[in-house]
């Protein structure tokens, strides 16, 4: 190894790592990225790009159930599941390459190695890497990540019981399956596999499936969900689960009969990669599995920082981007730096039907004391979601009646998380109901629906 | 809903082109400072391109204006007198906005300075008998006619009417008209627009209204933001003369004395009769010593036989 001393070294190659090396290199300094595993972090791996290419498979081989509407008739359907699988592999590969081509690009050095904190000498941090040499750097980034968390009782074996990692390169389909959690991460596996003809029961211990959504949404998720055919019990406490070669057996709190299944999957969160870090020798400071930090990304240690799902919720590959970005602007004393506000951080979730939200729920708003002017206009009334047959769902928005700020957009159905960040820059730009009403929406398209519902909150929605 | 009233079918009204120089911000932050009667054009942004946003409006709405302390008021009260006893009090976003606007003027217009006397007794018989006439409940002040006298000058001559724009030089169509009005803590100047438009009841309701809605802080930021030309009226104070500091980015300031009766040659004689001076302060970037002579000698004209400006 050539170089030894960087400027910045940001341990971990997820989107919060690789994006804060590739920022530190458009500013003209020298940065390290340190990653133990794949470039791309669980994003690019074992996330956000993987899970989308399986329920693109899922979306297609449905589609083929409702071919007949359109007066397409389908032979016999096969699903080779091997090849799924496969194809989500060589996206997720092709990916990580890219990362590796942009860092190269950028003239970011990468090292393949473990890296744990060492001492701090003459202004620099001292990096101990796995393969036995050592760097040093004048500031750190721990962008390390997160994994699945275990539940105490439940041990994931990884055959039969599953964490997202298994979940999603299965070489045989279950028969049945039980979804534990009913986050974003439990409700696409649900529909996936669903799609995929599994017999799925989705148990969630909170009164409604994707509890940080508005109630409106959980509730037609749930409608439709149970609809296709997945069972849903929410305010479920597990108590044991039991695994052996037939499947899974787990009694739940309050009922006589046990769930049984082929399969199960553990989707109740992630815990922050902190462990062999070197952080007890440092004032930074843990807080239930993941680093405090400040809105930019400082730990309790000078010099070293923070970002992604190793620090606070949300935890979200574009949350932990962002969070590289203004964390190494900050270092380097950029001018208009704002930290991420309230609420500006949107949330998509990828199962049928698609899931999409930016800011405050209603119960939020109105717990915040917000007046409220609420909108909400059914894709329904959207002739282009008629068209494509996909017009379940709705747009809901919530306005500060007195200031007309765009305080929450909640969306549940087609394409509708392609269609968030129309209401995201509305938020940014800090339009009022006033501009969203002036714009000009195409048609047909669905982001009418859009205009529609912001109309609706002020009673002049022209199509409902 | 409530039902739109339905009017017969008329031309749409010309909509106005805005004259007045781009504040950049965000509707939001429009919004909250319209109904905060915070002036955009005073605050600094800190969005992209310092364009003004949300929390820029928010934070100068709660600029503090300071208490004296409990400390500071027991030294106040105690009665010993020490050297350089003096405390502090914090300034409010209008002082600093006040003190950043004016010391820019200063710096940056090049101010000179007109002053001419005007006889005003028929100006006051003339107010005297419109009062008489006028319908309950206007009353037509001196400041009024003085308004109106401006006004009709600025439109007599246009190129006193103009703002400097370092590439441009504004000419204002209308005689958009600021009159100073002092108010806790400091002053403020809401506008009456294209005064040149308006009689003298109609100018009377009109300044009577944004002075009471001043004082009581009630002003929407759109109704102190622009404007072509300033008076400032210090007469009724018994100031006899002064020189007003151009309130940016108008062009001129007519500063108004008090009218007293003073002696004066007629024809070779002495003689009584009130006087009123009043000096133009003029940015000589967009205004030259001339046009500001001329534009005196036109309100003169007005004020000395009021009869013209009634037409
Ligand atoms: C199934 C699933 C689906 C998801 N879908 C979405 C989605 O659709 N949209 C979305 O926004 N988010 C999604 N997420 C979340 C998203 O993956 C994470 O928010 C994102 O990856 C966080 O980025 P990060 O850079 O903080 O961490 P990570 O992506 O976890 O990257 C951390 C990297 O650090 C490396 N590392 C850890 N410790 C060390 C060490 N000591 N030395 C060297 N390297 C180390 C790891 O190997 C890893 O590559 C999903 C997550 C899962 C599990």
């Amino acid at each position: 190894m050539t170089d030894t001393q960087f400027d910045i070294a940001v341990i971990g190659g997820g989107p919060g790592g690789y994006v804060a090396a590739i920022r530190a290199a458009q500013l003209g300094l020298k940065p390290v990225v340190i990653e133990r595993e794949n470039l791309g972090g669980i994003c690019l791996n074992w996330g956000c790009i993987p899970t989308k290419a399986l329920l693109r498979a899922a979306e297609l081989r449905h589609s083929i159930d409702e071919m007949a509407d359109f007066g397409i008739m389908v032979g016999e359907v096969k699903v080779d599941l091997a090849a799924v699988v496969k194809r989500s592999r060589k996206v997720a590969g092709r990916l990580s390459m890219g990362v590796k081509h942009l860092l190269k690009k950028n003239k970011v050095t990468v090292i393949a190695a473990e890296a744990k904190l060492g001492a701090a000498k003459g202004g620099l941090r001292q990096i101990n890497l796995s393969n036995g040499d050592m760097v040093s750097a004048k500031h750190v980034i721990i962008a390390t990540g997160a994994r699945a968390r275990a539940l105490p009782n439940i041990e994931a074996d990884g055959k039969t019981i599953l964490t997202y990692r298994e979940a999603m390169v299965p070489e045989t389909m279950p028969e049945s399956l039980i979804i534990v959690g009913s986050g974003a991460i439990g409700s696409e596996f649900a529909s996936f596999y669903h799609d995929m003809g599994v017999k799925v029961t989705l148990v969630e211990a909170l009164e409604r499936i994707l509890p940080v959504e508005d109630e409106d949404v959980s509730a037609f998720v749930q409608k439709s969900f149970e609809k296709r055919g997945i069972t849903i019990m929410t305010g479920v406490k597990l108590q044991a689960v039991t695994s052996d070669a037939n499947g899974v057996q787990a009694s739940i709190e309050g009922h006589d009969k046990s769930l049984q299944a082929s399969r199960m999957i553990l989707a109740v969160g992630i815990t922050g990669n902190t462990e062999n870090l070197g952080l007890e020798t440092t004032k930074i400071k843990v807080d239930r599995g993941h680093i405090v930090t400040d809105q930019w990304g400082a730990t309790g240690e000078a010099g070293i920082y923070a970002i992604g799902d190793v620090t606070g919720p949300p935890w979200l590959a574009h949350k932990a981007s962002h969070e590289g970005i203004i964390c190494v602007e900050r270092i380097t004393g950029q001018k208009d730096v704002h930290a991420i506000g309230a609420g500006a951080v949107p949330g998509c979730t990828y199962c049928r039907p698609q899931v999409a939200s930016v800011g405050m729920t209603e119960a939020a708003a109105k717990q915040a004391g917000h007046d409220l002017k609420i909108g909400q206009f059914p894709f329904a009334g959207n002739g282009k979601a008629i068209a494509l047959g996909d017009d379940g769902g709705f747009v809901k928005t919530i306005f500060d009646a007195k200031t007309g700020e765009l305080l929450g957009a909640h969306m549940v159905g087609p394409e509708v998380t392609e269609l968030i960040q129309g209401y995201a820059i509305a938020r940014t730009l800090e339009a009022t109901e006033a501009e969203l009403m002036a714009t000009i929406f195409p048609h047909p398209t669905l982001s009418e629906a859009m205009h529609e519902s912001v109309l609706d909150a002020y009673d002049r929605a022209i199509h409902f | 809903m409530t039902a739109a009233p339905v009017t017969a079918a008329a031309p749409f009204p010309e909509t106005k082109s805005s004259d007045k120089p781009r504040v950049f911000a965000s509707p939001l932050a429009r919004r909250i400072a319209a109904d905060r009667n915070i002036v955009l054009d005073r605050i600094t942004g800190s969005g992209p391109h310092g364009r003004i946003l949300r929390r820029d409006v928010e934070s100068a709405a709660i600029a503090p204006i300071a208490q004296t302390t409990a400390a500071q008021a027991e030294t106040l009260q105690a009665g010993t007198i020490q050297q350089g006893d003096s405390y502090l009090v914090a300034n409010s976003q209008m002082r600093k906005a006040i003190a950043s606007r004016l010391q820019d003027s200063k710096q940056q217009a090049p101010h000179f300075y007109l002053t001419v006397d005007c006889v005003i007794d028929n100006l006051l018989e003339a107010r005297k008998a419109l009062n008489v006439k006028a319908a309950e409940g206007i009353k037509i002040s001196v400041n009024d006619m003085i308004i109106r006298a401006a006004a009709m000058a600025l439109i007599a001559v246009p190129e006193a009417n103009a703002s400097w724009e370092g590439e441009n030089t504004r000419l204002f169509r209308h005689a958009d008209i600021a009159m100073a009005v002092a108010i806790d803590g400091g002053l403020i100047t809401p506008i009456v627009w294209a005064a040149e438009q308006k009689g003298l009841a109609a100018l009377s309701q009109v300044t009577a209204d944004l002075a009471a809605r001043a004082r009581d802080g009630k002003l929407a930021a759109s109704e102190y933001t622009g404007g072509s030309f300033t008076i400032s009226n210090l007469g009724m104070f018994g100031v006899r003369e002064f020189a007003a500091v151009i309130n940016p980015p108008h062009g001129c300031i007519l500063a108004v004395g008090a009218g007293e009766q003073r002696p004066i040659v007629i024809d070779g004689n002495l003689a009584v009769a009130t006087v009123m001076s009043v000096t133009l302060s003029a940015d000589h970037r967009a205004v030259d010593g001339a046009v500001g002579a001329r534009w005196l000698q036109a309100f003169k004209g007005f004020v000395e036989n009021p009869v013209t400006m009634l037409l």
